[in-house]
């Protein structure tokens, strides 16, 4: 539960540190829902915010270690793949979040 | 205050805004949903009612020790007076000065404001405490003036004492291959300095360790990998000799770490000279005079060293009735506190936070991190009139830097225990987690520790 709490925190200073870019993005991600027109196939975006969601989440897991100054063999056993799944899976999130009301508007209900 | 305790009787390069921006991008999803409102949330709720008291209640320190219990008081006590008594303008996060001290951070990322991390509702008096008068519950400042407490918390750090190596000029650190991370986000930056003009040509380390007791234990030997990695990056390491003195018959105290680094270093061929103390530094001659216990003395020639300068409690603290008057950390005038309380022995209204405690295991932010919630609640009950009931089992932890990209996350006690915070973790595994803990995360960590959040 401490580990929990603990985790909560530095995600929340790690969103302070980073404020102009969280504020940025959420602002985007509200500006494309805000944009959105009666009549867009929110369901039928899903698949394809998915999918870029998870080439988001392909092309972070491969360049985050050399962000890091790390690299894959410095990957000593299965915590760091997950970390590192982790690190990628966050950011194929937000792609797949703002990428949703883009794709739902481009594709219109039958 | 009419509830205080009656006396007892007497007996510390490269960082480009891609990789900023990705890893903050990479909190979005948590920080974006459930994160800011939760953090909010974090930032307001007390965890349970404030106990209403007029205690005076004095903090010496401002350092993460101080602000850390000043936060969780000022949360957690109602109506108290928390004076913090600190001149420090600048909070110096210092487990980045090993990031500094071999080239993985730029300086800057280790500055903060004071002002911005001291908590509301204490008076903070930008004065230095100059003397320690517990048994008149007071204490004196540099600019003379008395403040009398009820309670009293210890966060003064420690002093480096340079003094003690003849020779040593705490300005020359980062010239003649003088390195010394120990002074400063300044003399972290001009170690690097001199480590990186050492590694270009490679030749002669010289890695040195005190005998006394030291702010975090481990930043010595990370120092010493990250010599080597810098050398093998450098293509230098061939033509390079690294060699560790130790004043000590170990390099850590933690016997199954010492062993683990020592095996490691054998591999890196890094020998290590027990019983050998650093005394005297010819800066311009790049020569370090070491001396044995039994006292013989040898000159080694280096193109770069290490200073680790031997460490003690402050003069206000060594020049007072608080520090241990025998035993092992009476040498060093260390805060005579109960190990597992960290209340003094003697004067029960003093308790002891940080790195002048004097308890059995070096101090590090973690050690704040675990210490000071317990601190905090052991001052609360003896101002509700019960016995302190939180113990510390002197939780320390070290990611251990084993070179660019990977580190050891190192968690011990009081019994030399290996605790890890999470079963999965391996604490000797060479790890890409633990370096993205010291070289990303631990900086936000230490921020919430500070506010008193966790």
């Amino acid at each position: 539960m401490y580990e929990i709490w603990l985790t909560l925190n530095i995600l929340f200073e790690l969103g302070l540190q980073y404020l102009p870019a969280v504020i940025g993005t959420m602002l985007l991600w509200l500006m494309l829902f805000a944009a959105t027109r009666p009549g867009v196939g929110w369901r039928r975006a899903l698949l394809p915010a998915v999918v870029v969601g998870a080439i988001a989440t392909v092309i972070t897991f491969f360049i985050t270690p050399g962000m890091t100054l790390s690299s894959f063999d410095d990957m000593g056993y299965w915590v760091d793949w997950m970390n590192l799944f982790f690190y990628a899976a966050a950011f194929g999130a937000v792609a797949a979040a703002l990428a949703w009301p883009i794709a739902a508007s481009l594709c219109r209900k039958a | 205050m009419s509830d205080k305790p009656e006396r007892l009787s007497s007996t510390q390069p490269a960082d480009g805004g891609r990789r900023r921006f990705l890893f903050g991008a990479s909190a979005l999803p948590a920080v974006a949903g459930a994160g800011l409102p939760t953090g909010l949330a974090l930032a307001s709720t007390p965890a349970r009612a404030a106990l209403k008291t007029a205690a005076r209640i004095v903090i010496a320190g401002s350092g993460l020790g101080g602000l850390a219990i000043a936060s969780r008081l000022a949360r957690e006590l109602d109506g108290a007076k928390i004076t913090v008594i600190d001149r420090k303008e600048i909070h110096n996060y210092q487990p980045g000065y090993t990031l500094v001290g071999t080239g993985i951070w730029p300086v800057g990322k280790v500055s903060d404001r004071n002002a911005d991390l001291m908590p509301q509702g204490v008076d903070w008096m930008r004065e230095m405490v100059a003397e320690f008068d517990p048994e008149a519950d007071a204490v004196v400042t540099d600019r003379g003036q008395r403040i009398e407490y009820d309670y009293l918390i210890v966060a003064t750090g420690l002093h480096l004492d340079y003094a003690q190596i003849e020779g040593m000029d705490v300005a020359a650190i980062g010239s003649k291959g003088l390195g010394s991370i120990y002074p400063g986000p300044d003399a972290a930056e001009a170690t690097w300095r001199a480590m990186d003009a050492f590694r270009q040509k490679g030749g002669s380390a010289l890695m040195t360790l005190p005998e006394t007791f030291l702010k975090c234990a481990g930043a010595p030997l990370k120092v010493t990998f990250m010599v080597a990695d810098r050398l093998k990056q450098a293509g230098t390491r061939d033509a390079s000799r690294i060699a560790f003195h130790s004043a000590l018959d170990n390099i850590f105290s933690v016997p199954r770490i010492n062993d683990e680094v020592l095996r490691r270093w054998e591999k890196l061929d890094i020998p290590v000279t027990f019983h050998s103390k650093l005394v005297a530094i010819d800066i311009g001659s790049r020569r370090a005079t070491m001396a044995r216990p039994e006292g013989g003395r040898t000159e080694i020639d280096y193109d770069f060293i290490h200073v680790v300068p031997p460490m003690r409690a402050p003069d206000a603290i060594v020049n007072s009735p608080l520090p241990w008057r025998d035993g092992g950390f009476a040498a060093g005038s260390w805060l005579e506190v109960d190990p597992k309380t960290l209340r003094h022995r003697r004067f029960p209204n003093v308790f002891g936070l940080g790195d002048v405690n004097g308890t059995g295991k070096g101090k590090t932010a973690a050690t704040i991190k675990k210490s000071a919630p317990i601190v905090a609640q052991n001052l609360i009950d003896v101002i509700a009139g019960r016995e302190p009931s939180q113990h510390f089992d002197g939780y320390t932890s070290c990611p251990l830097l084993l070179r660019e990209g990977s580190a050891l996350l190192v968690e011990f006690d009081y019994n030399n225990n290996l605790t890890p915070s999470l079963p999965m973790i391996d604490p000797l595994q060479d790890s890409y987690f633990a370096w993205v803990m010291k070289y990303r995360l631990l900086k936000p960590a230490y921020m919430a520790v500070a506010k008193g959040r966790v």
